[in-house]
């Protein structure tokens, strides 16, 4: 029997975000729009249900007068990323012409 | 970039996966000013106390005073660059620490270089070895690695010369360590 795809990360620009806070220590908003082609309301919501769920940690501060907000995974965030990937693993290991 | 696509398949999200690592990847910061700035300002010291030397100047150690600005300037440089980068990967934090020690490592050995008869080319030489060969391994640029090894080389070999040549080894192993893997890297596109 296949595990269920975590539904939280099964998707899109949530699963993109997780990707690029898996491979860096921080990033501010600006860098993960541009990187995941999103705009700005759609990727506030997005990361929002990932602080939600305690898998990244958003933190608001100011660069001169201008707000800043960075990401960064936490530990329950790589862990529910590993999960998703090995759970993704027997899906793919379907052959494809069967 | 759609926050729900229905029917995301495995092969697509393992896509959006490969193509995020790959970005954030790129991000790698491919520090070559500080190779450029540090490699020109560390040949012309060497080539100016070698000179001054020579000529039988007795102060000619004197001409690294000109890499008490160039501290504040890259220390003024590192501050307004962290400032202004949007991600910040686990191998800046690492190549970061590890040329700030260097750094300081450095300080330290001028401070104290009475006490090793002023051996400090060689010193500093070997030991430059060592950020230079792991920015080289984390950028994976060979070029780098090749430098570090020729500063730890360089570095043994003045240990054999008397102290008036070891700038003008000093300013060699510089050129190679530092200054053309510098120029290459600027012209490398990832």
């Amino acid at each position: 029997m296949f595990k269920d795809l975590d539904p939280l990360l099964h998707s899109q620009l949530r699963l993109a975000v997780m990707s690029l806070l898996i491979s860096v220590e921080s990033a501010e908003f600006t860098f993960l729009r541009a990187k995941t082609n999103s705009t700005a309301g759609n990727l506030s919501v997005q990361l929002d249900k990932l602080a939600q769920a305690g898998y990244i940690s958003i933190e608001k501060s100011f660069r001169g007068k201008r707000p800043l907000t960075t990401c960064k995974v936490k530990p329950a965030g790589i862990q529910a990323f590993e999960a998703y990937v090995s759970a993704l693993k027997q899906y793919i290991d379907i052959p494809q012409n069967s | 970039m759609n926050a729900e696509l229905p029917n995301l398949s495995a092969r697509e999200s393992l896509d959006i996966i490969a193509a995020m690592i790959r970005e954030a990847k790129g991000n790698i910061q491919r520090n070559n000013f500080y190779f450029l700035f540090w490699g020109w300002l560390v040949v012309i010291a060497n080539l100016g106390m070698y000179t001054l030397q020579r000529i039988g100047y007795e102060y000619f150690y004197a001409i690294w005073l000109i890499t008490l600005p160039a501290w504040a300037f890259t220390l003024y440089k590192l501050r307004a660059q962290s400032r202004s980068n949007a991600a910040r990967s686990h191998f800046d934090r690492i190549t970061g620490t590890l040329w700030i020690s260097f750094g300081v490592a450095i300080f330290s050995l001028v401070v104290f270089g009475r006490l090793i008869n002023y051996q400090l080319n060689p010193v500093i030489l070997i030991m430059s070895a060592i950020p230079t060969v792991v920015s080289g391994v984390i950028l994976r640029f060979r070029p780098l690695v090749i430098g570090g090894v020729t500063c730890w080389i360089t570095g043994m070999l003045c240990f054999l010369v008397d102290t008036q040549t070891q700038p003008l080894i000093g300013a060699v192993a510089i050129i190679i360590g530092f200054l053309i893997p510098g120029y290459m890297l600027r012209s490398h596109k990832t």
